[in-house]
């Protein structure tokens, strides 16, 4: 293992390759949804594991050893570093064999890249994120980031939501921080379900009944294209300014660094100069292509 | 200090120059002509080739490469990369447009990260250009800041001016050969003279133009401008050999494939003109051929010029254009772009 700075951020190389991955070893492995695992792991070389750090809303690409390469966040917190997780959603050839592993399985990981949700801006301010089935995986790090240094942000709203009861995920999350009094949690499913006394309706729709207050706050916001399209016009509606609104945005990838040329939104890059981004930043472009 | 060689001594260079490198030369392969292992013997290369079809990136950037193999033993999954690839090149009749679009992907893959396969061996290679005294009505390289005699990105040029080449030691690395052969002999200022005119006359060759001005921001302006991208792409099959024989593109891809017990992890060229490129289990950004053939366009002259030095990453070497099974032209499309926009901004 070899460490560099790149961009101010710290760089944990195997081999001195940024594309060789380290062996990571499943720890544990949670069903959240039908279709949604989290993997917990540890890296396999102690010092690694160690040394090893990253910022909320950064990514990794992991390797299933004899399926491939994908990306995906890391959604735990980096203010909890004796794991690391993962949470994704079963839909490819990766995917698939990853929800194939069994505890005890090694995995590859490369990372950690992408910027971060920018914790300096974050401070002091009142936050409200707002989140939509798998999206929440990024949202959450930071979530449990603020849980963890909770006296530096003001009042936190968290708006989250799925299709029906069983879409949601890391309902052990969203069971804890309901039961917490100093964060403000709102679950929603899209339509009614015989079981879900809860509420019902679309996350943009909710997130103005709630109607934070934008005075002093940031939005954050992540969940499928869909949902995000129609959160920053309801954010707006409320009073939200497009640099008060952060979002973390998804593209295929295969190298996350920069060079295989297929997470470009014109001249930016999501993977080096995203995946986080203001909604000013991307407002431009989102209409027409993301 | 200019030199010179004699034509017929050329064998007798490269053999020299075979003796420290591995030396590439233009060649053809099963009917296409690319910079491949010079044979030790055979000089008729020299007469032969206008340039190659397969641009020598392929050499520093293979169509499809192993990063590294993986293999599972009672320890676990053990990862191995291949060994520093320290081998010594020498690539003899670069042209002057491939040498440049070299120069921009040492830029695309040394920034931020660095890639070490690409890095490597291009660390330990030397370009011989050539000037292009017979550039097809394809090229445009004039438009471009450069033209078919440039010797910015090579290390020695060579121009052939009749029975003899000016051999020019443009680089310390040039010098360096040049300085240690007994088979260049100091050129005279007839010599000098007779290649200026062989450039000047190659320049003249070069009657395609392509209209570069301000051409980031005419291409901002236009960037959502629907109607504009959808006739630029309008004949446009999406094949891909634009992209896949441009000397500038460096997409990839990265797959792993098992061999026997060990699986290699490989990458190969890819191409911004395939829908499944950025397809996504739920979307895809790109699904719209108008879009891909914006990302193309646009990435050469809008989104490469903004993150690196207002650098067009297009050189004019005119692949695209000779080698599209449709006739659809680079040229014509920025040659189209409005000087002023009156499309309105969403």
């Amino acid at each position: 293992m070899t460490t560099t700075v790149i961009n101010g951020r710290k760089k944990f190389f195997s081999q001195n390759n940024v594309y060789v991955p380290h062996v990571c070893v499943i720890e544990k492995i949670v069903d959240e949804t039908p279709t949604i695992r989290t993997f917990h792991f540890k890296f396999k070389d102690e010092k690694m594991q160690q040394a090893f750090t990253f910022e909320s809303g950064q990514f990794g690409e992991y390797t299933v050893f004899g399926s491939g390469e994908a990306t995906f966040c890391i959604s735990s917190s980096p203010t909890r570093k004796d794991h690391f997780e993962v949470a994704l959603q079963r839909a490819g050839k990766v995917t698939n064999a990853f929800h194939r592993l069994e505890v005890g399985s090694e995995i590859g990981f490369r990372g950690p890249y992408g910027n971060s949700f920018p914790l300096e801006l974050l401070k002091g301010k009142n936050l409200v994120f707002v989140g939509g089935g798998i999206g929440l995986a990024p949202l959450r790090s930071l979530i449990w980031n603020v849980i963890d240094n909770r006296d530096l942000y003001e009042k936190v709203d968290i708006i989250y939501g799925a299709r029906s009861p069983s879409d949601l995920s890391f309902k052990y999350d969203l069971e804890t921080w309901s039961k917490d009094t100093r964060l403000n949690m709102v679950t929603t499913i899209d339509r009614a379900d015989p079981a879900w006394s809860g509420r019902v309706g679309m996350v943009p729709t909710v997130l103005e009944q709630v109607a934070p207050s934008p005075k002093n706050a940031i939005a954050i916001v992540c969940g499928p294209p869909i949902m995000i399209r129609f959160t920053f016009p309801a954010l707006a509606k409320l009073g939200f300014t497009p640099d008060q609104m952060i979002t973390t945005l998804e593209k295929r990838m295969k190298c996350g660094i920069g060079k295989c040329g297929r997470c470009n939104i014109g001249p930016v890059f999501v993977c080096k100069d995203g995946p986080v981004f203001s909604y000013a930043q991307i407002k431009s472009f989102i209409t027409n292509e993301a | 200090m200019a030199k010179k060689i004699n034509k017929k001594e050329i064998g007798r260079l490269l053999e020299e120059w075979a003796k420290e490198f591995t030396v590439f030369v233009p060649s053809l392969e099963k009917d296409t002509s690319k910079p491949a292992k010079w044979d030790g013997k055979d000089v008729s290369f020299i007469e032969k080739y206008r340039n190659t079809t397969v641009p020598p990136k392929s050499l520093f950037f293979p169509l499809l490469e192993e990063m590294f193999r993986y293999e599972k033993d009672g320890k676990g999954y053990q990862v191995t990369a291949p060994a520093v690839r320290n081998q010594k090149t020498l690539i003899f009749g670069v042209r002057p447009c491939d040498a440049s679009a070299l120069a921009m992907l040492d830029t695309a893959f040394a920034d931020g990260y660095q890639d070490p396969y690409y890095l490597d061996r291009r660390k330990n290679s030397v370009l011989i250009g050539l000037t292009c005294i017979n550039p097809y009505d394809s090229c445009f390289c004039t438009s471009l800041g450069s033209s078919p005699s440039e010797i910015k990105n090579v290390d020695i040029m060579l121009t052939d001016t009749g029975d003899i080449y000016l051999v020019e030691e443009i680089s310390d690395k040039g010098k360096e050969l040049t300085g240690k052969s007994n088979i260049l002999t100091a050129a005279s200022e007839a010599d000098i003279a007779r290649a200026k005119t062989v450039k000047d006359n190659a320049g003249q060759k070069v009657t395609r133009k392509v209209n570069t001005k301000n051409i980031t921001k005419k291409l901002q302006a236009i960037n959502e401008d629907k109607e504009f991208w959808e006739k630029a792409a309008a004949k446009c099959v999406s094949c891909g050999v634009c992209t896949f024989f441009c000397p500038t593109c460096y997409c990839f891809d990265i797959t792993d494939a098992k061999e026997k017990k060990q699986v290699k992890r490989q990458r190969c060229w890819d191409s911004c003109q395939f829908g499944i490129y950025t397809q996504m289990p739920a979307e895809n950004p790109r699904s719209e051929k108008w879009k891909r053939v914006r990302q193309k366009v646009c990435h050469k002259y809008e989104y490469y010029p903004m993150n690196y030095q207002q650098t067009i990453a297009c050189t004019g070497c005119g692949r695209c254009i000779r080698l599209c099974p449709v006739n659809w032209d680079i040229t014509q499309v920025i040659n189209s772009v409005p000087e002023k926009v009156t499309v309105e901004s969403k």
